[in-house]
């Protein structure tokens, strides 16, 4: 992914923060840095993307999320980007899954992508995506721990992009 | 409500801040709702205990003699949340 200069380009929604933090009082750092945005290096047809969800899914027998923790779960889960939804399960408390459960795509799109990809229109996948659960009330242990490691793990995928999607 | 805030309320001893943190989590956001679900998970307690059943003690007994406390109140939390489940009453979106 190549990054531009802070001249290059405004970061998005900029008041972002704030506004979090005026719903959920002290639950996100207040950000005044400069997050660069990238653009893609050669057309999608040729490119390999990571998908990121904070949708809970994880491979069946994995070790489940901990929902049940007051202050939430720093950890994530590699979902093989080949994997059948049958093979998923979702652990979470703090959204329906209703919806879900009838079809995994509605929150992790992962047969979608193949099929993109089947189709050309994605280069290729990535071999894991990641997931995790969105509760975790340490915004500070959240971006040290669980961002970090994330981000060194799709790294190591050696991905041209990343499909984010909040659960 | 952060972590801060939390850390904040153990060292002035705002107990009320702390249990209001607990309830939030218990009821999905809503206080009134956690508070029912705290008692739900206590009601749901009792009631396996009425007719004196025999219990693990020593299961008991060992585990509280050879666990740390976090350990114990992470078992803490997960015995609210099975307990609950129990009840046949469960309100949450989703599933441990």
């Amino acid at each position: 992914m190549e990054n531009f200069k802070e001249t290059d380009l405004k970061q998005l929604r900029p008041g972002l923060w704030a506004t979090v933090n005026e719903r959920y009082p002290g639950s996100m750092i207040t950000k005044t840095d400069f997050v660069p945005l990238a653009r893609l290096k050669k057309p999608l047809p040729e490119s390999r993307i990571a998908f990121i969800s904070t949708a809970g899914v994880q491979p069946k027998n994995s070790l489940p999320f901990d929902t049940v923790h007051p202050v939430g779960d720093y950890t994530f889960r590699r979902v093989p980007s080949r994997s059948k939804p049958e093979d998923l399960e979702i652990h979470q408390l703090k959204y329906p899954t209703v919806g879900a459960k009838r079809d995994l795509n509605v929150i992790f799109p992962i047969e979608r992508l193949q099929e993109l990809t089947e189709e050309k229109i994605i280069g290729e996948l990535a071999p894991n995506f990641f997931s995790f659960i969105g509760y975790n009330m340490d915004a500070l242990k959240l971006e040290q721990t669980l961002a970090e490691d994330l981000a060194d793990a799709v790294e190591a995928e050696k991905p041209d992009g990343a499909l984010l999607a909040p659960a | 409500m952060s972590l801060n805030y939390l850390n904040e309320a153990v060292e002035s001893g705002d107990t009320e801040q702390l249990i209001r943190y607990v309830r939030l989590h218990f009821g999905d956001g809503n206080e009134k709702n956690g508070r029912k679900e705290i008692d739900k998970a206590w009601i749901e307690a009792l009631k396996l205990l009425l007719d004196v059943p025999a219990t693990d003690r020593e299961f008991i007994l060992k585990t509280l003699g050879e666990k740390d406390a976090a350990t114990l109140a992470h078992l803490f939390f997960h015995l609210h949340f099975y307990f609950v489940g129990r009840s046949g009453e469960w309100i949450h979106d989703g599933e441990l």
